[in-house]
């Protein structure tokens, strides 16, 4: 066994990792002690990932229009396809579509092969749907995209707001470490600001529910508040900055009660925040996708970074607008020019850059002005102006808004390139040609987290099948057309030293973004390179950028945005929000596969407040369509009082390939953000209706069921096969029916029961002694059994007594609360019962919340809701 | 003096009357005649005698006992049911204080030419097992007439005597006085995998000799069956000649009512030979039942009569369990679990949310449970769902969901 240090895939947060290693196979992953974002502690899909790798559902081969063939013949066919659409459209034609999984290497090839020698600005990321806000901003007010934060001035703010994040569920180990904070400072506050109460509100001192997209009003009005209280420091403002006056201006006599009336606020709960806010030197605001994913997201994120300009809480300890990223490599992606209104290395357009990045590169064909942003590429391409697009590790068909648009624009681009590590995706399924491309642990390279933190992924097994990192691939092609001279690389050390090069060519303190110093490392230094906070610097400058009062813009001075607050408009019934889960990632290619991951949330649900539900004659568990002008979703109702009325939240996490209509991205219109193109996509409207159920159902099936045709489907992994949910308007006879082909396999021996009477049907079939499927329908959801006990199905032996669909032996754990340590809903209780009081007591009873944490709001709230039980019954 | 009691007849109805009347306070001298040279036997466990599943030993169903003669190999003949006197047909009289009939049954040959050809037989008695095992077998072939509970024992007795074996049967379903089409064919199944072969919906039309030997018979459609071996097994009928001869009042069998008492003073009658509220009885259940009324009415124990109820049919037919209660009405609800691994088949039917009807092919375990349910009519909803699975799992089901 070896082990081996590398970086998390997930969120930002970028943990750091160490895998043990035997043969050919990833064993285990534990949080890495030493590594400054978690030091050792890791969430529940990062313990997980160990799961996520193995050959099932890989890409192993390129597969033409289908047919597999040799990377040679892949190589050849793009170089051609790219040199003919440039010829023939020219090359605005071609585009590239990113991702903020790529490593910085990929990323840096890509972008120098698109920008530098294609000619065509059109290389874009999906980090665009991430934070290409919080970048416009930071840009706006800062000159240069510089996050003046490091997750150590989580620990030593005195007030910490969290906008538009729930962080205890998108990033576990940052939300644990303020926590701890907050246990070590109990003086320290902890205000949230989100039109849902979540997770994250379990350690909030305030939380104000705003309505949806009216944060800018909250900050606005308190720059207001801050003007008229005296609370601003008028020294910083008057050496560091510009702009408050005509700030203050476009926002007017914006006074509390207004803005406690357009944020749908208790103004004294308003009032509370401002004083707090005026009142405390060490304030971190952190901002997250719930502030950036909005048509007014760059202003939002300027809101808030006024505040602290105009306070010159910034470039210090325990201070600073903190904008957390959702990807693990958004930060690489934006440092490397990843984006296609950003050049290279935190450079823009501006002549003397333009010329710079191209003597740099030596490159023939440079851009002169950016490119299209996801969206506007998508439309573009479904307009027939995007010939040639080449997608690397991402589902756009899952992820970006107006999901029917995409698809057009994949269907019309006349050559789609697809390089992934899965082979079944929404997006795939659209490719001419599909490439294996190396996923985490096959392959090496950089990422950079939240705080600035370079650490390494490295390659802990050889690649499966003939897959190979996208670095390679893209200089193959790079190669392929004459340009190997520029396209060289031995190794990923040889681009990150160029990449690193870059960063500090003719840098001489004009730009923050600066690893020049890394431009020398070794390969084996690059090889056992430690986790390193940018700048960088050649010069021994390890000054943190900001902290001098010192901005990127041509007078160096930061400017505080002027803005006007705006509020979507809602049209339908109800507000969608939307969002990622606790237990999942992205559109669950690799946490779908994991079945403790699947045991938090299920199958494919929408949250409503209970009221709505009840006026829509929804109860929890019922099937809802949320439907608008542009598409539509179904899935099980959850009611959740944490959401306020006419609002609903629905995971973005479900594709084509887990469910059918859960596809949140079917109901977002493609509607952006004027400065980042970055997509609405936390705000939209549908009206909500029940959808008649006649047949419910269950399916245990050792391969992925294909239930296309059914009203509603929703698949999880589970031990050994997958749990397949439907729910269907035809009686459960006709539903059997329709199954019989989806479920037909010869050589079983099949038990089968039926009363007919109560719609009550199931079977079980298997082979050589192994459940092949087990089905069982009711007409009442209720009726069916549990999962707890259909999970455990690939371990049971065959036989007609499993048609009771149960077993006494077996207890059920109830709704799965601790993920990491697999505890149920009804051991937490009965332990609560036994006398266990508090979190910790639970702990130390069952184990649940002691390793990631991110159940613990969930455990507190049981515990109180166990706790009233109690009261009330006395 | 001790009064008499004389049996006339040793099968398994007596055998339970003996056992019964051991249980009670009598002070009967008895006497049990019996045309078979063996007493007592146990005549369900023949097939597997047959099959060499049992020993003789296995099939006694009596220890000894005080107060009873037995006298086997002899026939009664003739009766003086005023005198109350039995003869025997060598001539010795029996007289008696109080006569039980307990004659039983004999397999009906058909009217067709050769049913007493050599090779042709019924299977009924410990005298045929052992004729049967002293036959050639290697590379013979059987053919049975009749798929009921007889037939399909006597063939499962064959198959393992090492008889290629079919089963000729009238009705398109085996069993079809206890099984339902399904259940039919689901012990079919079970039964073809075990060796037996069938011919549904056909008849014996012919049987064919040589060297007068059966060596084949024709079916009602032409079709012909060589066979070495003709076993009757197609239906039973009650010995009542000897209650006739005696003035005895009889139909299909000997009329007796709620106390087993026959149309004359001290005569009574059990088991395969009584008819009782139009029935006749073919089944242990019952057949017990009977023996227990009768004992006790004849010591004057208390006894509330032997009634017609719907006594389940519990029976293993070359190891497949079949459990059968109740009605099987195909217009009231029916839940039904089939499994084609084990070649299990239940259906329950229900009406007006009671449990009406039960038949279990290949696992009886329920069974009891499902009669009980069907004999008090208990309300089944809350069980509805696991009723299939039996008691413990309908129970834990329902224990769960409280």
């Amino acid at each position: 066994m070896k082990e081996c240090n590398t970086t998390c895939p997930y969120c930002g947060v970028g943990c750091g990792v160490r895998a043990e290693v035997e043969g050919a196979k990833v064993i285990k992953v534990v949080g890495d002690g030493d590594h400054p974002a978690n030091a050792g502690r890791l969430c529940v899909k990062g313990t997980a990932l160990a799961e996520t790798l193995g050959d099932e559902g890989r890409l192993l081969h390129p597969q033409l229009a289908g047919e597999r063939v040799s990377w040679n013949h892949a190589i050849d066919t793009i170089a051609t396809k790219i040199r003919q659409t440039i010829e023939t459209h020219g090359p605005e034609s071609i585009a590239m579509y990113l991702s903020g999984q790529l490593l910085s290497e990929d990323y840096y090839v890509a972008n120098k092969l698109m920008k530098g020698f294609l000619g065509s600005a059109n290389v874009d990321t999906n980090s665009r749907l991430c934070m290409s806000s919080a970048v416009a901003a930071h840009k706006r007010a800062f000159g240069e995209d510089i996050v003046p934060c490091t997750y150590a001035d989580l620990d030593t703010c005195d007030l910490l707001v969290m906008v538009g994040s729930n962080a205890a569920w998108t990033h576990p180990v940052v939300y644990q470490r303020i926590v701890a904070a907050k246990k070590d400072n109990p003086d320290k506050r902890i205000v949230v600001i989100d039109p849902r109460r979540t997770a994250t509100c379990d350690i909030a001192d305030l939380h104000l529910q705003i309505k949806p997209g009216s944060d800018a009003y909250v900050f606005s009005g308190l720059l207001n508040h801050l003007q008229n209280n005296s609370a601003i420091d008028e020294e910083y403002v008057a050496r560091h900055t510009r702009g408050l006056p005509d700030t203050l201006a476009a926002i007017g006599d914006l006074d509390m009660d207004t803005v406690a009336e357009s944020c749908g606020l208790d103004p004294i709960e308003l009032n509370r925040f401002y004083s707090w806010y005026a009142n405390t030197d060490r304030t971190v605001t952190m901002f997250s996708q719930g502030v950036k994913q909005s048509a007014t997201g760059t202003d939002k994120c300027n809101a808030i970074i006024n505040c602290h300009l105009a306070t010159g809480r910034i470039g210090k300890s325990g201070a600073g607008p903190f904008s957390i990223t959702g990807q693990p490599n958004a930060m690489g992606g934006r440092e490397v020019g990843g984006l296609a209104n950003q050049l290279a290395a935190h450079m823009d357009f501006s002549p003397a850059e333009i010329d710079r990045v191209q003597r740099f590169w030596e490159a023939p064909d440079m851009i002169d002005a950016p490119g299209l942003k996801a969206v506007d590429l998508f439309q573009a391409a479904a307009d027939g102006k995007i010939k040639f697009l080449w997608i690397m590790a991402t589902n756009p068909a899952v992820s970006l808004p107006d999901s029917d648009m995409v698809k057009r624009a994949l269907e019309r681009c006349e050559f789609v390139v697809v390089s992934d590590c899965t082979e079944q995706t929404d997006t795939a399924t659209h490719a001419d040609l599909l490439l294996p491309a190396a996923p985490w642990g096959e392959k090496d390279g950089t990422v950079t987290n939240s705080e600035r933190v370079i650490s390494r992924q490295r390659k802990l097994v050889a690649p499966t099948g003939e897959a190979r990192p996208d670095w390679q691939i893209i200089t193959d092609v790079a190669q392929r057309l004459g340009l190997k001279q520029y396209f060289d690389y031995p190794n990923p050390a040889a681009v990150f030293r160029e990449h690193a090069a870059l960063s500090g060519f003719e840098n001489e303190g004009s730009r923050a973004f600066d690893i020049g110093a890394l431009a020398q490392l070794s390969d084996e230094e690059y090889a056992n390179m430690e986790p390193i906070r940018w700048p960088v610097r050649t010069n021994d400058d390890d000054s943190e950028p900001l902290a001098d009062g010192r901005f990127y813009t041509a007078d160096g001075r930061a400017k505080i945005v002027p803005l006007v607050p705006e509020l979507p408009q809602a049209q339908n019934d109800i507000t969608v929000n939307t969002g990622r889960l606790r237990d999942q990632w992205h559109s669950m290619t690799r946490t779908g596969r994991v079945p403790r991951l699947s045991q938090h949330r299920d199958f494919f649900s929408i949250s409503v407040n209970p009221e709505d539900a009840a006026k829509a004659g929804l109860v929890e568990g019922d099937l809802a369509q949320l439907e608008n002008s542009l598409g539509m979703v179904r899935g099980l109702v959850m009611l959740d009082p944490g959401i306020a009325r006419g609002q609903s939240f629905i995971p973005i996490h479900w594709s084509e390939q887990f469910s059918t209509l859960g596809k949140v991205s079917q109901l977002i219109p493609a509607v952006t953000d004027p400065v980042s193109g970055q997509p609405q996509s936390k705000f939209s409207c549908a009206n909500i209706a029940a959808v008649p159920v006649a047949c419910w159902g269950m399916v245990f099936s050792k391969d992925p069921l294909q239930a296309e045709g059914i009203d509603y489907w929703s698949r999880i992994a589970v031990k050994g096969g997958y749990l397949t949910i439907i729910a269907d308007g035809r009686s459960p006879a006709r539903v059997a029916e329709f199954l019989k082909q989806a479920l037909a396999d010869k050589k079983q021996s099949v038990s089968a029961y039926s009363d007919a009477e109560h719609g009550d049907l199931r079977e079980v079939s298997s082979n050589n002694g192994r459940i092949s499927h087990a089905l069982f329908l009711h007409p009442d959801r209720n009726a069916l059994p549990l999962r707890a006990w259909l999970s455990t199905l690939a371990d049971q032996t065959p036989g007609w007594e499993l048609l009771a669909g149960f077993s006494s032996e077996r207890p059920d754990t109830g709704k799965m609360i601790c993920s990491c340590w697999e505890v149920g809903e009804t051991e937490i209780v009965t332990a609560i019962a036994a006398g266990a009081s508090s979190v910790e007591a639970l702990g130390d009873a069952l184990k649940c919340g002691t390793q990631c944490g991110s159940c613990i709001p969930e455990l507190k709230a049981i515990l109180y809701s166990e706790d009233e039980q109690i009261r009330n019954a006395g | 003096m001790k009064q008499r009691l004389l049996i006339v007849g040793a099968g398994m109805a007596t055998a339970y009357l003996l056992q019964q009347l051991d249980q009670q306070i009598h002070d009967y001298c008895i006497t049990v005649v019996g045309d078979e040279e063996d007493v007592c036997y146990n005549r369900v466990l023949l097939s597997n005698l047959l099959a060499g599943e049992n020993s003789e030993d296995d099939l006694h169903m009596l220890q000894a006992m005080e107060r009873v003669q037995f006298i086997p190999g002899s026939r009664i003949t003739d009766l003086g049911t005023t005198a109350r006197i039995a003869f025997s047909e060598n001539g010795e009289s029996f007289p008696y204080d109080k006569l039980v009939l307990a004659t039983g049954s004999s397999v009906a040959r058909p009217d067709t030419d050769g049913t007493e050809l050599k090779g042709s037989m019924v299977f009924r008695s410990l005298a045929d097992a052992r004729e049967l095992h002293t036959l050639e077998t290697c590379g013979k072939r059987a053919v049975v007439i009749g798929a009921g509970l007889l037939g399909l024992e006597a063939a499962h007795g064959l198959v393992k005597l090492g008889f290629e074996t079919c089963v000729v049967h009238r009705n398109p379903v085996i069993m079809n006085r206890q099984l339902d089409s399904e259940g039919g064919s689901h012990l079919q199944q079970e039964l073809e995998a075990k060796g037996i072969a069938f011919r549904l919906s056909s008849s014996l039309k012919e049987i064919r000799a040589n060297d007068g030997r059966v060596s084949a018979i024709e079916l009602d459609d032409g079709s012909v069956e060589v066979c070495d071996l003709l076993l009757f097994a197609s239906g039973i009928v009650p010995n009542v000649q000897l209650a006739r001869r005696g003035g005895i009042d009889a139909d299909r069998g000997i009329l007796v009512d709620a106390y087993l008492r026959t149309s004359k003073p001290g005569v009574f009658a059990l088991g395969e030979c009584c008819e009782f509220g139009q029935q006749g009885f073919g089944l242990v259940a019952p057949i017990r039942r009977q023996a227990e009324v009768l004992a006790r009415y004849l010591c004057d124990t208390p006894t509330s009569g032997f009634a017609i109820e719907d006594y389940p049919t519990q029976l293993k037919i070359s190891g497949v369990d079949i459990y059968r209660a109740g009605e099987l009405d195909s217009d009231a609800e029916q839940i039904v679990l089939r499994d084609s691994a084990s070649g299990l088949y239940r259906r329950l039917v229900v009406r007006d949310n009671r449990l009406v009807g039960a038949v279990l092919v290949g696992d009886k375990r329920g069974g009891t449970w499902y009669s009980e349910l069907i004999r008090e009519g208990c309300d089944i909803s809350a069980l509805r769902n696991s009723l299939i699975y039996g008691k413990e799992v309908a129970e834990a089901q329902l224990g769960a969901a409280a």
